[in-house]
């Protein structure tokens, strides 16, 4: 078989896994099915929804979400008491993710992964309307004991730079 | 029970509602909140006609800085010129009415509008019109309009829209001013450093809400139960969380509808507030002592910044500002920014933005319930209101020497001291 031949077929199956990731990763959201979620998450994971596109140094100027591994684990902790009234009951939520590429591989195996999403929400907890977010999603993904996991995602909502409604859930 | 304001509230809100439609003693109804024609009277007396906050000197610190803010809903450019100078005035070409800025801040030259081509310079003068031949207007009156009054304090700026609200000193009282001093006293050279850039909250209700919630102490053990029970340890379980008949923080209005949580006098250590220890901050304890003295130095450090409204729209939220801007009677936007500090560490600057993403925001860990309640209050109103009791603490309330008026941290005052403010702008005879 020659080399390149092969290489496709390691990308096809390399780009099958990290759907399969994505898909799992975008319903255990859907379905708040927080801790879940956390575990696909590397012990030294970032999350992190700027205020609009992630070209900015994010110690100096605000965020949205901007968490390391024990503040998305007190977030998630949060949503896990049952009286995070913002997401008290959770919303009902259905996300698609489409144009999906491999942007890049580091020399350690990380891969960079990046999306887009629409993503639907009945915000449930008051007024009972449909929002719509939608933006793009890098995912910094590594193999951690054969499975991939994610290191880093980072969502640049479509009108990050906008005042957004009541965003408890995780995108 | 005595009446909410100190006197009964007299006169005409709008041409349906009288005064004790919408406040009787004890209780506020909530048409106050979602009736159209209210929200019109309070766009013309309240932030028309009265002082409202627009933003700091320090957001534009370079000749061509600007940020585009609302006075009411009318859009507002607050930019710096090359003399140094601060404007505000209005986000709207003198011509057809385009707005000139787009962005939510940046950096420019001069206003040129998309329509004709109008072009303004950074003090707002009228510098260029294409095909100048047909003008017959004199363009030394077609400069971009503004308030009738801005001033500003410690780099505080206020604008007044009608030019005929008193003075600015006059709306801030002595309470307000020595709210502005006490949030600069902070910083070792006296300079706040709002440089991180404003996140908006977009909440289905009226403004109020927001005025009322950031300054109510009696919500936080039950709405934001969530967040203390998975971060234990925090300022606010001494001041706030130990019980009725533990807790010394108070509550204070301060007059003016500048009102006050007093959540330092019921922290059990100092630095609370910023979460550290003395030994993770020393140079800055020693830089505040170098400037204050080693008293107000040792106070500040446990006092911790101010937690108070200045009537209507800042909200000094201990180390962040917002904004309140009221878009419609079921509408409004809640802006926040991290109280950065000049003259500190990076490092110090740092964490205070990290505990500004915790707390504040649609995404935080406080703010989400609190907009989820507002949400449901308006609902809940309705079409035909209802009363609202706010009479908690009326009868423990105390006035001290200079008029302020005291009370448990719990008690209604600041809602009280609010409405009383409210009602002296709104009743008309």
């Amino acid at each position: 078989m020659d080399a390149a031949v092969s290489t496709v077929s390691d990308d096809r199956d390399l780009r099958a896994e990290v759907e399969q990731l994505l898909f799992l990763e975008a319903r255990l959201a859907d379905e708040s099915r927080y801790e879940e979620w956390l575990a696909l998450m590397t012990d030294d994971v970032r999350y992190w929804v700027p205020s609009g596109p992630a070209d900015y140094d994010p110690d100096t100027r605000i965020s949205f979400v901007n968490d390391n591994r024990n503040r998305l684990e007190t977030r998630v902790r949060q949503l896990l008491t049952g009286v995070r009234y913002a997401q008290t009951p959770p919303s009902p939520m259905r996300r698609v993710i489409s144009n999906l590429e491999i942007e890049s591989t580091d020399d350690d195996g990380t891969i960079t992964v990046g999306s887009n999403f629409v993503l639907y929400e009945l915000s449930a907890q008051a007024t009972n309307e449909l929002r719509i977010w939608a933006g793009r999603a890098t995912h910094r993904i590594r193999r951690v004991d054969s499975e991939l996991r994610i290191a880093a995602k980072t969502v640049e909502l479509v009108n990050a730079t906008q005042a957004l409604p009541t965003l408890a859930f995780l995108l | 029970m005595r009446p909410i304001i100190g006197t009964e509230p007299t006169g005409q809100i709008t041409s349906e509602l009288r005064a004790d439609d919408l406040m009787q003693p004890g209780r506020v109804n909530g048409l106050a909140y979602t009736d159209p024609a209210v929200f019109e009277a309070e766009l013309e007396r309240i932030f028309t006609s009265g002082w409202v906050f627009v933003g700091h000197e320090s957001e534009v610190p370079a000749a061509g800085d600007f940020v585009t803010r609302r006075l009411g809903l009318d859009p507002v450019i607050m930019v710096r010129d090359r003399g140094g100078d601060v404007h505000v005035m209005a986000n709207r070409c003198s011509h057809r009415g385009v707005t000139l800025c787009q962005h939510a801040s940046g950096n420019t030259g001069s206003f040129a509008c998309i329509f004709h081509g109008w072009t303004y310079g950074l003090d707002g003068a009228l510098r260029g019109v294409p095909q100048p031949g047909g003008m017959c207007s004199d363009r030394e009156t077609l400069g971009l309009n503004r308030p009738g009054q801005v001033a500003s304090y410690r780099g505080f700026v206020f604008a007044n829209a009608s030019g005929d609200a008193g003075s600015l000193d006059e709306h801030l009282g002595p309470g307000g001013i020595e709210l502005l001093d006490w949030a600069c006293d902070l910083s070792p050279v006296g300079e706040l450093q709002i440089s991180a850039g404003w996140l908006g909250q977009r909440v289905s209700s009226n403004w109020k809400m927001w005025a009322e919630s950031d300054l109510d102490g009696y919500h936080l053990g039950r709405l934001h139960a969530s967040l203390w029970r998975v971060v234990p340890g925090s300022q606010y379980e001494a001041a706030v969380l130990a019980g009725e008949n533990v807790v010394t923080a108070t509550t204070r209005d301060r007059g003016r509808g500048h009102v006050e949580l007093e959540f330092w006098r019921g922290y059990d250590r100092q630095l609370a507030w910023l979460g550290v220890e003395r030994g993770q901050v020393a140079d800055y304890c020693e830089a505040l002592i170098a400037r204050h003295g080693s008293d107000r130095a040792e106070e500040l450090l446990w006092q911790g910044p101010p937690h108070a409204l200045i009537f209507p729209n800042l909200f000094l939220g201990e180390m962040n500002l917002a904004i309140i801007d009221p878009l419609a009677p079921g509408l409004t936007v809640h802006h926040h920014t991290p109280l950065l500090l000049g003259g500190v560490s990076p490092e110090f600057n740092r964490r205070v933005l990290r505990q500004s993403e915790a707390a504040m925001g649609p995404a935080g860990f406080l703010l989400p319930d609190d907009a989820t309640a507002a949400e449901r209050m308006q609902i809940a109103f309705g079409h035909s209101g209802g009363w609202m009791d706010l009479s908690r603490g009326m009868d423990r309330e105390q006035v001290d020497a200079r008029g302020d008026r005291i009370g448990h941290v719990s008690d209604e005052v600041t809602t009280r001291g609010f409405w009383r403010h409210w009602a002296e702008l709104m009743a008309t005879s």
